[in-house]
């Protein structure tokens, strides 16, 4: 998006927003009550007991949050925009933190089985995801071709694939690759039953982005290739794909961040990938919401990383178009 | 399946070669493939503390794991634990994937249909829990919400429709209003622990499980007796019928009962709630 000329004055900066703004916030603190908790027990010394403080207490925390909330927006305001971002990140996060905090974690457990979580369900998912994302990519350049092809029966199909594996749950497709296949003489164990299924959803996917890709590179770059007398191969990989590229990354991407946490899925099959271990790991001393918080954390980091790692390359085909 | 054969050329090659590391597909005699690979594939639930779970190290632990062990041993071959979902291993059919269900698994008619049961090894009774606020009584149970474990004899007696062979006499005593099935044991108890009538009124489980979580803290409380006794039995796979194999797991279990380890396992992995331990292995 091109950054605007105009630039009005900032909301925050106008009285008039500022006490509506307010008015809001302190409804919404009133609304629920926050007496009860950590704040009620900050005020003491103004409500005295929290519990028997009523509506001038409910009143008072309800004041006191409102203030800060709007003092820290207006602060805030006046930061650039690169620190802005940075600082509502960290809030936001603190508050993340303080709602993990919330259940009483116990730490030590999670590091007693952090080890075992990276090493046999982190190995797990990447591998499973990465060996899927690598055939769903060729499925989708093979499907995407089909489809735009005057050959019927390559369109017929290809149309046939996309439009079943788009129309079935990923979890259904896992569990008829599992059990289905048996039954006609392939024995599939449950790794490689995974791979297949997440590759054919995804590959089907991403044959459609894929297509629109080629699709929106001018008719005039394909005549003149023809002109010039290339080959279809060649005009395929030196002229159409370079320019459909920087047009396919963005969504492709969001298909292996998804594809990612999609995975987790396996984990009906009993792999013991990451999402698999989140779930059995507590149980023996039931402390569940710990490993599951855990392995939250790691797929958050993960798809970070993916995230990172889109954006470099957008920016490299930036640079050449 | 028609799935593969729409698939256009590339597709099937690719899918082709994915499933030729896979495709040792056996057929024929179980046993004589658990000889000649020199292991047995033992199917277990991984979220099952005490009878079975995962320890620090990522290794499988508990009762029906040592059992499991122990018959490995016997055979002289080496275990390898497989750890499909509990009603993916109670609807048979499993294209030995793996041989045999050390998992402590009731023998009933409806199972008996795609199950052999060679050999029960131990007994448990199953048993209603509660929020420890909560002032319900087993009878009145009934009408109201209680959770269980899908495909499981608990959810089967909430259903009235417990079909279990060479077992003891019982009689429904609860009929619930809505019957809440997940995925296993540990999911149920953490919905109780919320609080009594939060997301059920209670649960329905085996005791030892439920001593457990007790043990480690959730605030429950068993309620009443027993619901019934439960025989457990090994399983394997009647689409994949091996009598030499069912007999010689027979022969493993008795011999285990005769010289005492089977009832060693139970109390060194199964406490009272007076923090006694327990044999099992005795019939009731």
């Amino acid at each position: 998006m091109f950054v605007d000329t105009v630039i009005e004055d900032k909301a925050l900066h106008k009285p008039a927003f500022l006490i509506g703004l307010f008015v809001a916030v302190l409804a919404f603190f009133f609304a629920f009550n926050f007496t009860d908790t950590f704040f009620g027990e900050f005020l003491r010394p103004v409500i005295g007991e929290p519990k028997e403080s009523g509506f001038f207490g409910r009143l008072a925390v309800s004041i006191v949050l409102a203030v800060l909330f709007v003092l820290n927006l207006f602060v805030i305001s006046f930061f650039k925009l690169k620190g802005q971002i940075a600082i509502v990140w960290i809030e936001l996060f603190l508050l993340f933190l303080a709602f993990a905090y919330s259940f009483d974690l116990k730490m030590s457990f999670i590091q007693s089985r952090i080890g075992l979580m990276i090493s046999q369900g982190l190995f797990t998912t990447i591998y499973i995801s990465a060996v899927s994302i690598v055939i769903a990519t060729v499925i989708a350049i093979v499907g995407a071709i089909a489809k735009l092809s005057n050959n019927g029966f390559a369109f017929a199909i290809a149309s046939f694939y996309t439009s079943l594996f788009r129309g079935l749950p990923l979890l259904l497709q896992v569990y008829l690759i599992y059990k289905g296949l048996p039954q006609i003489g392939f024995m599939v164990d449950a790794v490689p039953a995974g791979i297949t299924a997440l590759s054919l959803c995804y590959g089907a996917y991403m044959t459609e982005i894929f297509r629109a890709g080629i699709q929106s590179i001018p008719r005039g770059q394909w005549e003149a290739s023809r002109a010039l007398g290339f080959r279809f191969s060649l005009i395929m990989r030196k002229i159409i794909l370079p320019q459909a590229v920087p047009i396919i990354i963005p969504p492709t991407g969001n298909q292996f961040i998804a594809m990612l946490k999609d995975s987790s899925l396996v984990s009906v099959l009993g792999v013991w990938e990451l999402m698999y271990l989140a779930r059995t790991l507590g149980q023996r001393d039931f402390r569940h919401m710990e490993m599951l918080l855990t392995a939250a954390m790691i797929y958050w980091a993960l798809t970070i990383v993916l995230e990172v790692i889109q954006a470099r390359i957008e920016e490299k085909y930036k640079q050449k178009g | 399946m028609n799935i593969k054969l729409s698939l256009n050329n590339a597709v099937v090659v690719l899918l082709i070669a994915l499933f030729s590391i896979s495709m040792s597909a056996k057929a024929g005699d179980v046993y004589d493939y658990i000889k000649l690979d020199n292991e047995i594939l033992i199917a277990t639930d991984a979220n099952w503390a005490p009878f079975s779970y995962i320890d620090d190290d990522g290794v499988m632990q508990g009762f029906d794991v040592d059992v499991g062990r122990e018959i490995a041993k016997r055979m002289g071959v080496e275990a390898r634990f497989i750890t499909p979902a509990w009603d993916v291993i109670t609807a048979g059919n499993w294209n030995m994937r793996w041989d045999v269900s050390v998992g402590s698994m009731t023998p009933t008619a409806s199972r008996s249909e795609v199950l052999n049961f060679p050999a029960t090894y131990y007994y448990t009774p199953a048993a209603f829990a509660v929020h420890e606020d909560s002032t319900l009584t087993v009878p009145q149970l009934s009408g109201k919400t209680i959770c269980t474990t899908a495909a499981s004899t608990w959810e089967m007696y909430l259903q009235g429709d417990l079909d279990m062979l060479n077992a003891p006499a019982f009689t429904y005593d609860v009929t619930p209003g809505t019957i809440t099935s997940l995925v296993d044991g540990a999911a149920c108890l953490d919905d109780v622990r919320l609080g009594a009538g939060v997301r059920n009124d209670g649960m329905i489980d085996s005791l030892p499980m439920i001593l457990a979580a007790i043990d480690a803290g959730y605030p429950i409380k068993v309620l009443g007796d027993p619901a019934f006794y439960e025989p457990l039995s090994l399983a394997t796979d009647k689409g994949n019928d091996d009598p030499e194999l069912d007999a010689e797991l027979a022969r493993i279990i008795t011999e285990m009962q005769k010289d005492y380890s089977l009832s060693l396992l139970s109390i060194q992995h199964f406490k009272n709630a007076d923090g006694t331990s327990a044999d099992y292995t005795v019939s009731y």
